[in-house]
């Protein structure tokens, strides 16, 4: 080999070198421990865990951070753990976090449904060291991270389960892109999109449903659309409005100001706008009955209902 | 002499060894391996099946209109059940290679494949265009190099089939029940492929066999161009079909998940993000095979003994580099494309890229891109050295290093640049209150398109270098007039067009009217487009050219980058309509601007010539850097893209249940991609050696009977 090759091939293993050099700084910073660990019980790696495949942003934002509101907010949660914790008589605002990670249906906030998935089942089925990880960067939102002591509650986090997960059969043979079509179809009586977000696609009258086959069941589909009123997304209560005259309303509040407020009514499958004056309004309240038709079922074949269901499964 | 080459060969095998050596070695380093639960590997059974019920109305359930249209009820459909089909003990789903991790060795093997496939799809598209090139302006050099790639292409062609034999054996022997089931759905593809393959390999052959017969007359030259197209076809129809297996594991679709049953084979190989990939890699591989001729310019011009030979490999290198260039400044729009599909096909896997585990892979890839455009650039400055009458232009280059630099320490800057609880408490908020604002995408795109024109700016400046007074474009005659028409038309149809568009695009009142000043910004860069045109026939081009480029930097990059902000804070959807203005509005300024300067300096005195040959070693040593950052790159865009699916081989259909069903860290895959990159360096090092081995003897016989010849006639 002549000089030249060797300067020529010393350069290449210098660059090559450098890149590793370069992916193991950004291991380091992107905390996951220098790059000796998967990730590693630490905030940063937790956060990206939260915003990322642990997939809790679908349900939670973080102040100005995120959108979702089918869970709360998590702004501040330290503090509001260390509320609870006291009222509930545990030890202390750690155990309130790991306990409703550990079984999210124990404590449900209240005004918030039981929705939340055991994130160590599929399909999210996160390691133990990621939990914890999540675990530590809650613990930032409103105070500090305490690694060690987070640690001590290692084996209270199951392991991440090793079931397969078998894709959901629709009892008759559709395809989720038919299933697109009928949920933006408007030449139908009832049609999805004009009241729920797909992919930026639709009105924002329901929840957004973008990203929402990660995080829920053909099961909870099925039963969302049959049963309406069964499970009703935090924000999404109908309010009952009588007004002084004694007109009543049913509907979703779309704004709210101090003088008056703004009610989404359905009315023969349109959804339309009412402005109410406040000082006009003798009696408002929750319902208990969603705004969304409970007839869907009928209104669809079983091949189109199964579509949409399965349009929905593939939203991940 | 025979012993120089003796020590020679043994120092190539000796590093063959070496490489060899650590690919078995690596894989076995435990240390450096990090799985979330590497330990046993359970397949229990699914739920149990369970059934829906009929629906149960709540007394005032409201109630949408009876259904027109015909049909069987869904409320018939409660005795349909939801079922979810029992485990069942099944074939083998996984083996190992020898003990070693499967994924890895899939990894390095589909990596270094892939590599040597961008090469020889890659190349061919250069060679062609070159042989036109040289067949329609009379210049042999430009033949000869095409011929020298082509041959290189016949040794590394080999190999590529080789690899992709090697990859499908491990495919097919490690992950048995996956490639059952991509068999079960893409199997007609297959033979496709097959026969294509055969098409390319006919090809290729006849194309570099032919050449010499294939000379003398026009029309046998315009037969061995189209052998060379038809060999770009067979080669760039290959590359479809294959991205069509990989991006149906990204994004499946046309079959039923449980079953893999194909419902369309139509949807599943034209799946979501076929295309986009498709275009990506389409350029990519332009770009590759610019960046690797220009390297191995670069080696023969260092090794170079003599003037002739360093003048030829110089020219050889320039060309290497300029097709690059060309092709990396479409690349990041491409790039952006592709990124904004995989958000549309699924928004958690979007996330998952930009905002989670994948976001700081893009942190690795701005620094990789980075030194690409700084090498580009830097080599062009150099190469003005060559160019008597260049020290006019001279005083821009610190200013365009000032300006690729700021804008590469922008791109730089991460989003959510980790704080300390402490440094969190001291600020008050979880980002940093100033780099915030240079780690979102409105500032990452400002700057990128900021270094595009910045690097267009220093090419022009090159072609400059040896052009002296121009002559009046009125003097340009009608190819003049109808080049500027043309580029024109093409820029406002582009501009026009998606501004009409725009105004159609369904989103909410409150949030659409975030989308007007786009659609006003494309109508005043068309204006602007016009504008310079009508100073160009005014004999007026360099006004122009500083017009288009001060009005696209103000609203492309300066004005979008502020509006960016307003939009990601009150209007987020609208940030994917910004991004196609904004490449709209530079492309249109690219386009205009380089038809401006090609017809203007057409004619133009030379000021001094180009001195081949006559550039600083660091220059070659830039292509260099060009050609192992480009591998590199590919590398990891090639780990962001299949890691993107996580724990799944086929996305939401087929769960990896391996051991090895978790993302390696960034490190981990530093060192393997590192790897990869010093392999298929060295192989095709070994294979350009190869290729080269029947010339030297072919040139040492003629040097011999010359010898001979010369000692018989002094006797």
């Amino acid at each position: 080999m002549n000089k030249s090759m060797l300067k020529v091939t010393a350069f290449g293993i210098a660059i090559i070198g450098f890149y590793i050099y370069i992916t193991m700084y950004v291991s380091g910073l992107s905390g996951t421990g220098g790059g000796e660990s998967a990730g590693g019980v630490t905030p940063e790696a937790g956060e990206s865990v939260f915003w990322g495949d642990g997939q809790c942003s679908t349900c939670h934002k973080v102040g100005s951070s995120g959108s979702a509101t089918r869970g709360p907010d998590q702004e501040g949660l330290v503090s509001r753990a260390d509320e609870r914790a006291k009222e509930l008589g545990m030890a202390s605002g750690l155990d309130y976090i790991i306990e409703s990670i550990v079984e999210p249906e124990k404590h449900v906030v209240h005004g918030y449904d039981k929705i939340m998935p055991k994130v160590y089942d599929p399909p999210i089925m996160l390691s133990r060291e990621k939990i914890l990880a999540v675990i530590a960067y809650l613990q930032t939102l409103g105070g500090e991270a305490d690694v060690p002591a987070i640690m001590k509650y290692k084996d209270k986090i199951p392991e991440a389960s090793k079931k397969k997960v078998k894709p959901w059969i629709p009892p008759v043979a559709v395809d989720a892109k038919e299933g697109e079509k009928i949920f933006f179809d408007e030449t139908r009586p009832v049609t999805c999109g004009k009241c729920h977000v797909v992919n930026g696609k639709g009105e924002k009258v329901g929840p957004e449903l973008t990203g929402i086959g990660a995080v829920q069941t053909p099961e909870y589909f099925l039963e969302s659309i049959l049963k309406p009123s069964a499970k009703i997304v935090k924000g999404y209560e109908t309010m009952y409005v009588i007004t002084t005259d004694g007109i009543p309303y049913n509907g979703l509040i779309k704004s709210e100001t101090e003088s008056e407020i703004v009610l989404l009514k359905e009315e023969s499958g349109e959804i339309e706008d009412v402005i109410i004056t406040k000082t006009d309004i003798a009696e408002m309240k929750k319902q208990e009955v969603s705004i969304m038709p409970g007839n869907i079922g009928e209104l669809l074949s079983v091949r189109d209902f199964y579509g949409v269901i399965s349009f929905l499964q593939s939203l991940k | 002499m025979n012993k120089k080459k003796l020590m020679q060969l043994k120092s190539r095998i000796a590093i063959l060894f070496f490489l060899s050596f650590v690919l078995l070695v690596i894989p076995y380093s435990k240390q450096v391996f990090s799985a979330d639960d590497a330990a046993q590997q359970t397949v229990e059974g699914g739920a149990a099946a369970s059934g829906v019920e009929l629906p149960q109305f709540e007394t005032g359930q409201p109630t949408a209109p009876p259904q027109q249209a015909e049909g069987q009820p869904a409320g018939e459909a409660g005795t349909a059940t939801a079922t979810v089909e029992e485990e069942e003990a099944g074939p083998v789903q996984y083996r190992t290679f020898f003990g070693i991790d499967s994924r890895v060795v899939v990894w390095i093997v589909s990596e270094l494949h892939l590599m040597f496939a961008a090469f020889v799809l890659g190349v061919p598209i250069f060679a062609v265009i070159v042989e036109i090139v040289g067949f329609k302006g009379g210049d042999q050099k430009y033949d000869k190099m095409a011929k020298e790639f082509t041959k290189l292409l016949s040794a590394a062609f080999a190999t590529t089939a080789s690899l992709g034999g090697l990859l499908g054996f491990c495919l097919f022997g490690l992950y048995p029940e996956f490639m059952s089931h991509m068999t079960n759905v893409f199997a007609p593809t297959m033979y496709v492929y097959a026969l294509m393959f055969f098409g390319e390999a006919f090809t290729l052959y006849a194309y570099y066999y032919s050449w010499e017969v294939l000379k003398g007359t026009a029309f046998k030259k315009w037969f061995h161009i189209i052998l060379g197209v038809m060999l770009n076809l067979f080669g760039t129809s290959l590359m479809f079909l294959t991205n069509s297996w990989a991006t149906y594991m990204m994004s499946p679709a046309g079959v039923v998940p449980a079953t893999g049953k194909v419902v369309s084979l139509y949807h599943a190989f034209y799946n979501p993000l076929w295309m986009p990939v498709n275009i990506h890699r389409l350029i990519a591989n332009v770009c590759f095979g610019g960046f690797v001729v220009g390297a191995y310019a670069a080696v023969k011009f260092l090794g170079a003994k003599t003037e002739e030979e360093k003048a030829h490999y110089d020219w050889m290198g320039y060309v290497g580099n300029f097709i690059g260039i060309g092709a990396l400044i479409p690349l990041p729009f491409a790039g952006y494309w592709l990124g904004r599909e995989v958000y549309s096909s699924s928004p958690v896997m979007g996330n998952i890229m930009m905002g989670g585990a994948f976001s700081w892979t893009f942190i690795i890839q701005a620094i990789l891109i980075g030194m690409l455009f700084i090498g580009a650039n830097y080599y062009l400055w150099l190469g003005m050295s060559r160019i008597k009458g260049s020290e006019r232009y001279t005083k821009y280059i610190k200013f365009l290093t000032m300006i690729i630099f700021m804008c590469f320490a922008v791109w730089l800057t991460p989003h959510n640049l980790p704080l300390s609880g402490e440094e969190r408490a001291m600020i008050g908020e979880q980002y940093h209150p100033f780099s915030k604002y240079f780690g979102v995408m409105a500032a990452k795109n400002a700057v990128v398109n900021m270094i595009i024109l910045a690097t267009f700016f220093s090419f022009l400046i090159y072609r400059r270098s040896n052009k002296g007074d121009t002559v009046p474009f009125s003097e340009q005659g009608k190819a003049g007039k109808i080049g500027i028409f043309s580029a024109v038309i093409f820029s406002l149809l582009m501009l026009v067009s998606y501004a009409i568009s725009l105004n159609f695009v369904e989103l909410e009142a409150s949030v659409k009217v975030f989308v007007k000043p786009l659609i006003r910004c494309l109508y005043i860069q068309a204006f602007f487009v016009c504008v310079a045109a009508f100073l160009t026939f005014k004999n007026k081009g360099k006004l122009a050219q500083t017009l288009l480029f001060a009005v696209t930097a103000c609203i492309a990059v300066l004005y979008f980058w502020y509006y960016g902000f307003q939009v990601m804070q009150k209007a987020n959807l609208v940030l994917r309509y910004l991004s196609v203005t904004q490449v709209s509005i530079v492309m249109s300024c690219l386009i205009t601007n380089a038809i401006i300067d090609i017809f203007m300096f057409r004619k133009a005195k030379l000021v001094g010539g180009i001195i081949w040959g006559k550039m600083p070693v660091r220059s070659q040593y830039a292509l260099i850097l060009l050609c192992v950052v480009i591998v590199i790159l590919m590398g990891l865009m090639g780990f962001i893209r299949s890691g993107l699916r996580m724990d799944w081989h086929i996305y939401g259909i087929m769960q990896d249940t391996s051991q090895w069903a978790y993302t390696p860290q960034l490190s981990y895959m530093g060192r393997i991609v590192g790897l990869i990159v010093a392999l298929f360096l060295g192989l095709v090092t070994f294979v350009f050696w190869l290729a080269n081995l029947g010339e030297k003897k072919v040139k040492t016989e003629v040097s011999d009977y010359e010898e001979s010849a010369g000692y018989e006639k002094a006797h």
